[in-house]
């Protein structure tokens, strides 16, 4: 029960948190006249914005609830189940920011996440540190 | 190729990067085991003096500034699936750098994260 709460609060904020950095950084990059994304300024512009302040808590509480979630099971159980994570992304995308979803993409989506339950298999006991997608070091095997 | 690809591309090098040399900086920091707040304290000193650490944070922060920035312009639905790659440049380096064996199921699972990603990339 324990491991079912913090899987669904993790993938939920994990997605609650993407949408609102999505949200905020086309809000900035559409308010800001001389907008450039790959400039320091980024940092300056980001840290101004409330969308971005939210996705970040939500990203750490995803991150918490994930840490937390290793220190009792294994990572080859949470990791094709939290990979589920991708096709909440997708569909909050959808619904939320109103992106353009296509067929091949939602096609795309679920064949990353076969291949990462694939991939999860012999995962060892290793926990990920980065944002990005969980446990890809998780191939240091055992 | 385009920016948005070599941002995607740069996120996941960066992500994998920042990966190994915290692992790398925690590993030579050791195994916490006294978790007294006098002790961790000690801990957290070691930690921040660390260099493979705070490389490790410097990379992942580039990595998380990245994300965002391709964001400003890019959707979503194609970015968070897109990083999925971050899967095949982990195992690539497993393979190649720490020179493990790796089971035909993971190649595979391997080679159909690439195919989605490349479906991804469709319009």
């Amino acid at each position: 029960m324990k491991t079912f709460i913090f899987l669904v609060i993790s993938v939920v904020a994990q997605a609650v948190g993407n949408t609102c950095l999505s949200k905020g950084m086309k809000t900035i990059a559409a308010s800001s006249p001389g907008f450039d994304a790959l400039s320091p300024d980024l940092v300056v512009f980001a840290m101004g914005s409330p969308l971005i302040w939210v996705g970040t808590v939500c990203l750490i509480v995803f991150f918490g609830c994930y840490a937390a979630l290793l220190s009792w099971a294994d990572l080859s159980f949470v990791l094709p189940v939290s990979s589920v994570g991708y096709i909440l992304n997708v569909a909050f995308a959808g619904y939320f920011l109103g992106e353009p979803v296509s067929a091949t993409r939602w096609a795309g989506t679920l064949l990353i996440v076969l291949g990462v339950v694939l991939v999860s298999r012999t995962a060892a006991e290793r926990p990920p540190s980065g944002f990005v997608t969980r446990g890809a070091s998780d191939s240091m095997d055992s | 190729m385009s920016l948005t690809a070599f941002m995607v591309l740069v996120i996941v090098v960066t992500n994998a990067a920042g990966d190994i040399f915290i692992t790398k900086g925690m590993k030579r920091v050791g195994e916490i085991e006294d978790f007294r707040p006098a002790r961790i304290l000690g801990v957290l000193k070691q930690v921040l003096a660390c260099r493979d650490f705070l490389l490790g944070v410097f990379f992942l922060a580039l990595s998380f500034f990245s994300f965002l920035a391709v964001l400003s312009w890019a959707d979503m639905s194609f970015v968070v699936p897109a990083t999925s790659l971050v899967y095949v440049v982990t195992l690539v380096g497993a393979r190649f750098m720490l020179h493990e064996r790796i089971d035909g199921m993971r190649w595979a699972g391997t080679l159909i994260v690439c195919v989605g990603v490349a479906l991804i990339c469709l319009p």
